[in-house]
């Protein structure tokens, strides 16, 4: 749509015509100041296009103060190739015309087929108000108003809606809209915004509960009332049956009976009591006369005892007596023992003394023989001893002389082999039958001397050699052996022998007859150590001991041989001799003591004796017979009471322990409180039975179970009520889930179109940022960056601007659906700053290659750089 | 020549809480009535005696005024009364039956047999050997004393017994309140008249269930009789003839719908009914949009003509058509939500999908007819 020309007259301050033509197809920027007719212009384009020529609610149109003004306003634009002409005055003259290709249409008409080009509509009755205005109401923008799209998106809703679902090729329902209010006030009838029951729904739920409630309560009480009544049968059964046993009265009768066999029993006790205390009595009478009955027998006793005592004396006295012969015996028989031990120990003194002298006989007789053997011996060493004696005094030396000339012998050797070495040495090698002489002694053949002294070695034919030995010491060497061979010459002498070898050999005969002499002299003394006269002494003496023995040998008296054999050794004769002895003093000390014994026996025999008689004499009286047989007879009377009593005692004791008192005693307690048990309880049922009588009557004339039939009856209702509700609203509930879904669906797919016009300008302006469009294709979620927020949150400038943008976008949504697209813009951007504002010049001048635009500003300077020609009302109202 | 009436089973003071409020109390006149129905068949057939095998009421506390009305019921009919204590109105210690004499509501003509043995009707010609139950549950035949049970001469002996004849009945293995088959021949009765089974049915030549006189349950059991029973002489074989007492016809379908066809058949059986019906209709397969209206509109109608239709459509899929569909102007999305809907009928719980499909279309169909205007 692309408008031409636009001309007022007598409307407001254009009393008089108004021409604004040459309008481009893109921006179009109309400028001057405050009241200058900006705003009046717009009124008129609205007005021309929806109000109806016919309204009387066109008053702001008037100049002011003219009363036959008719406001004209007329309009030339082209549409898809086609030429409009619009002519429409209001007021005085109201008309309209419209020339569409020469096709003339007028008055409603007119007014209807534009509307439907331009998809607005028109009032019932009165001016024509925002909601009327549709698309233009979204792409005309009055001062001011840039920033609010919602409204303005809602009342183009079903326009831009069709528009939509041309271009998308979807078919929006016709009713569907319609469906969902209807479902949705349906079931908001039932449900809350959230799904809770309401009103009659919850009621019923609530009724539901209360039913329910009142239904347990009476089933409760139906179940007490059931359980009454049978409390009441078997307490009914149970009062009847007991006024037919009346078992209380058994208890009585039974208590009477217990008491009457307790009576009884008392009775026997005391009896019993009584007897016993006879029975005291009787035995303590039958003490004291078991008392005098065993005095009286404790003597006869004691004369018993006595007579046995007597004939155990007497027994003892036979049995000592007895006893006699055999110690007699016993004497005799030891003593004879003992003289047969003696004799033998004589016979054995005797053969020892012959023993004996014979062993010193032999004995002496031997000594005799020794020392005549020692006396011969004796004479023997004497002679040799004589001899000996003679050698020694013959070779008589003195040991220390030969001793001192064998060491000056041996010193003259030294000195000599000394001499020798310090001599000079001559050797000599002849030849066979020369001689030479040295010292004057000849010398041949090969040899050495030892030279000590000056020497001439005479050589035969030739001369005489003199030889000298130099040096000190054999001077000195010479002389020692002189002096020692003068010593030793003289020492010999003394000695009386001619050399050392003599003198060691007659030393030698020397110590041997003085060593032979010293032997010889042990010998001697070994034979006759006290001397060989002594010894001879000896001999005579034991010579004449000798003989006295032999003639005491031969004095002893010679017993027979066989004796002698049998003669045992003293020792043993000895031994056998004391023992009789022991033997013959035992059986004289058995003997006597046996005497002492029967003695005493026969002492004791007569003291029994005598006691017993006495004893029997003294109980052998009448008077004591007598009273021994009445106590006897007592006793045995007394005796026989007490066992009869005691029977009767013991007889009577088992019947009150048969009587079992203390169970009587409990029986007794027990029936009285059985009676009285029974009798109460039976007062207790009867009192039961009248109070559930009175309870049940009171509660059957309630009709329990017939009102909670009733009630039933009632839930039963109120559930199926309910259940239909809910099946109702969960039915509702799935319906409208669905159509909104479906729809929604719809809707995103309507939205896509329009969401990418939004994001073209939106990137211009905001390179990052996302503005999205709602289902109801307004525009909602801003984000930029972290930014994140509903449009309606934004700076007021800044939603004025997206408000523009979002405009622009619903524009060419339209322009792509064959729908016009006419932007109108009163001093819009006012509140945008520099940075802004040319951004949106962009925007703008971008959307005029699809759009035309009419822009209506006070402020020109501002929008200088929009590359289009301004034009100034101020010179167009002139130009007129 | 003795006649007598035979009914038992009349559980008076049964509410019946799954109707409407106002079906339920026709339900519960009706009882009344029978018993008068009772009271006037018996006078009509000339009958000697009535006899009630049990549970004359349904519960022990039912209100006075119940009580009351009960024996108001018996009114035209002046002869003897005999009624037994049932399993429902057990002779306990304190019951139904003291509190019916404390309020002083029971006619001299009415004889009630609260403990066990004999009932003599020398008029009647009749001795009836009781077996009222004194205990809610018994375990034991009550019946059983009557073998020892000596009558007057000249008597029929007439046994009124209230439980489950062994053997015969469904479900009476280790019933309660056991009956012997066979206690006509060990007491030598001339008749047994049971209660408890609430059908009319016969288990021997002497021994019968009258079972109740007006239905109560959809159970199809032979229900809403009265036994006339004419016996010429003791021992001879009674003749039993049976008369309805019932006012409502209880039914109950199970239908399955495929095919439109199917749906007429059920309408047809429907207007086929008499208007004194109580019918539970349970339907499963699957409807049209077309027919589902169809159905909706014969329900609206049997609705006013029977005393009570109950409808369970819940098993019932909505299966709309292309033509269903096209005359709802179901254009868009719309059509997209009836598609999910329809087959959302298939899940596991389908029967919110079928319920939103169904409002679905009524809204539309509404709105076609807004658009229609």
């Amino acid at each position: 749509m692309k408008l031409q020309r636009l001309q007022v007259e007598q409307l407001r301050q254009f009393r008089k015509p108004l021409v604004l033509d040459d309008l481009q197809p893109g921006i179009n920027l109309i400028h001057g100041p405050n009241e200058s007719g900006k705003s009046t212009l717009v009124r008129a384009i609205r007005a021309a296009f929806f109000e109806r020529h016919r309204s009387k609610s066109v008053e702001d149109l008037r100049p002011w103060s003219d009363s036959a003004a008719a406001p004209t306003i007329d309009l030339s634009f082209e549409h898809n190739q086609q030429q409009w002409q619009l002519t429409k005055s209001f007021l005085q003259r109201k008309r309209c015309d419209l020339v569409v290709d020469r096709h003339a249409f007028s008055g409603e008409d007119a007014e209807e087929k534009l509307a439907e080009l331009l998809g607005y509509q028109f009032p019932k009755k009165g001016a024509s108000k925002e909601e009327h205005w549709g698309i233009p109401g979204l792409l005309w923008i009055e001062q001011g108003t840039g920033q609010d799209i919602e409204k303005a998106v809602e009342y183009a809703g079903n326009h831009l809606k069709s528009a939509l679902n041309g271009l998308v090729g979807e078919v929006a329902s016709t009713a569907g809209d319609d469906v969902i209010q209807t479902v949705q006030t349906q079931r908001a009838a039932l449900l809350t915004a959230t799904g809770k029951p309401r009103e009659e729904y919850a009621q019923l739920e609530k009724d539901r509960d209360l039913l329910q409630s009142d239904i347990a309560e009476l089933e409760e009480r139906i179940e007490q009332y059931q359980t009454q009544v049978d409390r009441l049968g078997a307490l009914n059964e149970a009062y009847n049956r007991a006024e037919q046993e009346r078992p209380w009265e058994e208890a009585r009768r039974n208590l009477e009976h217990a008491r009457a066999q307790y009576q009884q029993v008392e009775t026997l006790q005391q009896q019993q009591t009584q007897d016993q205390a006879t029975h005291h009595h009787l035995q303590q009478n039958l003490g004291l006369l078991q008392e005098s009955q065993g005095q009286l027998q404790s003597q006869r006793q004691k004369l018993e005892q006595r007579q046995k005592e007597l004939e155990k004396a007497q027994q003892t006295l036979e049995q000592e007596m007895l006893r006699a012969p055999a110690f007699d015996k016993a004497v005799e028989q030891a003593r004879s023992d003992y003289e047969t031990a003696v004799k033998a120990v004589e016979l054995a003194r005797l053969a020892e003394r012959r023993g004996h002298l014979q062993q010193e006989i032999t004995r002496l007789e031997n000594q005799q023989k020794s020392l005549q053997q020692n006396l011969t011996k004796a004479s023997e060493f004497g002679v040799q001893i004589d001899d000996a004696r003679t050698q020694k005094q013959k070779s008589l030396i003195d040991a220390t002389a030969v001793q001192k000339a064998t060491s000056t012998q041996r010193q003259l050797a030294e000195e000599n082999i000394r001499s020798q070495a310090i001599a000079t040495r001559l050797t000599w090698q002849l030849e066979p039958g020369h001689r030479l002489k040295l010292n004057d002694s000849e010398i041949q053949g090969a040899g050495e001397q030892r030279l000590l002294t000056d020497s001439t070695l005479e050589i035969p034919g030739i001369g005489t050699l003199g030889v000298t030995p130099g040096g000190e010491d054999l001077a000195s060497a010479r002389r020692t052996l002189a002096h020692l061979e003068q010593s030793l010459g003289e020492q010999l002498r003394a000695l009386g022998v001619a050399n050392t070898e003599e003198a060691e050999a007659r030393l030698a005969r020397y110590q041997e007859a003085e060593s032979r002499l010293r032997h010889l002299d042990d010998l001697i003394r070994s034979v006759a150590p006290n001397g060989v006269e002594r010894l001879t002494a000896e001999h005579q003496d034991s010579g004449a001991q000798l003989e006295q023995k032999k003639t005491e040998l031969d004095a002893l008296p010679k017993s027979e041989q066989a004796a002698q054999e049998t003669a045992l050794s003293l020792t043993s004769a000895e031994s056998n001799r004391s023992t009789a002895e022991s033997r013959l003093s035992e059986a004289e000390t058995a003997k006597r003591k046996h005497e002492a014994d029967a003695l005493s026996a026969s002492h004791s025999r007569d003291n029994a004796q005598r006691e017993w008689q006495q004893l029997k004499d003294e109980l052998d009286t009448e008077k004591r017979q007598q009273q021994l047989d009445k106590l006897t007879s007592d006793i045995a009377g007394a005796e026989q009471k007490k066992a009869d009593l005691e029977k009767t005692l013991q007889q009577r004791d088992s019947n009150i322990q048969q009587a079992r008192p203390d169970l009587l005693k409990q029986d007794i307690d027990r029936y009285q409180r059985a009676a009285e048990t029974l009798q109460n309880a039976q007062e207790g049922r009867d009192r039961e039975l009248r109070d559930i009588r009175v309870r049940l009557e009171a509660w059957g004339a309630e009709g329990l179970e017939e009102q909670c039939s009733e009630k039933k009856g009632e839930l039963e209702h109120v559930n199926r009520r309910y259940a239909e509700l809910h099946r109702r609203a969960q039915a509702l509930d799935l319906l409208l889930n669905l159509l909104t879904e479906k729809r929604q669906a719809l809707t995103r797919r309507l939205q896509a179109p329009l969401q990418k016009h939004l994001d073209h300008y939106l990137s211009v302006l905001f390179p990052q940022a996302t503005l999205e469009v709602d289902e109801h294709l307004v525009p909602g979620k801003f984000s930029r960056g972290n930014e994140l927020g509903q449009m309606a949150e934004l700076s007021f400038g800044a939603r004025e601007q997206m408000g523009l943008i979002s405009r622009l976008a619903y524009a060419d949504l339209l322009q792509d659906a064959g729908r016009p697209t006419l932007i109108i813009l009163d001093d819009t951007l006012v509140h945008s700053d520099a940075e802004r504002l040319d951004g949106m010049k962009r925007i703008l001048f971008d959307a005029a290659h699809r759009h035309q635009i009419l822009l209506f500003t006070c402020h020109p300077e501002k929008w200088r750089d929009l590359g289009v020609e301004p034009r100034d009302l101020e010179s167009l109202k002139a130009k007129v | 020549m003795p006649k007598f009436l035979h009914t038992a089973d009349w559980q008076m003071g049964r509410s019946f809480s799954r109707f409407e409020t106002e079906d339920a109390a026709a339900l519960v006149e009706a009882r009344y009535e029978a018993i008068e129905r009772l009271a006037r068949l018996a006078v009509e057939q000339e009958c000697d005696a009535v006899l009630v095998a049990g549970d004359v009421f349904d519960a022990q506390t039912v209100s006075d005024r119940t009580i009351r009305r009960v024996f108001n019921a018996t009114k035209e009919f002046s002869g003897p009364w005999v009624m037994l204590p049932g399993n429902h109105d057990a002779a306990l210690a304190e019951s139904v039956w003291s509190r019916a004499r404390r309020l002083d509501a029971v006619p001299a003509n009415v004889h009630l047999a609260l403990e066990p043995g004999l009932i003599n009707l020398e008029a009647q010609g009749l001795a009836i050997l009781c077996a009222p139950l004194t205990q809610r549950l018994t375990h034991g035949d009550l019946t059983e004393p009557f073998n020892t049970l000596e009558t007057p001469a000249g008597l029929l002996r007439i046994g009124l017994g209230h439980g489950s004849v062994q053997g015969l009945l469904p479900d009476s293995v280790d019933a309660t309140n056991p009956i012997a088959p066979d206690r006509n021949e060990t007491a030598r009765l001339d008749y047994l008249a049971l209660g408890d089974w609430h059908g009319a049915k016969q288990i021997n030549e002497r021994t019968w269930y009258s079972g109740t006189p007006e239905p109560e349950r959809f159970r199809n059991n032979d229900a809403g009789y009265a036994l006339v029973v004419n016996i010429s002489a003791p021992g001879a074989i009674p003749e039993v003839t049976r008369h309805s007492t019932a006012r409502y016809q209880w039914h109950q379908w199970r239908e399955t719908l495929s095919v439109s066809s199917d749906l007429d058949e059920l309408l047809r059986r429907i207007e086929e009914l008499p208007e004194a019906s109580v019918l539970d209709i349970r339907l499963d397969g699957a409807i049209n949009l077309e027919d589902d209206q169809r159905l909706n509109n014969a329900l609206s109608i049997a609705e006013a003509r029977f005393r009570s239709i109950a409808c369970d459509r819940t098993r019932l899929q909505l299966e709309p058509t292309e033509e269903d569909i096209t005359a709802l102007h179901a254009d868009g999305y719309l059509g997209e939500v009836i598609e999910e809907l329809r087959i959302r009928q298939q899940d596991e719980s389908p029967e919110s999908a079928r319920d939103a499909l169904a409002i679905l279309a009524s809204l539309l169909k509404d709105k076609g007819a807004e658009v229609a205007r």
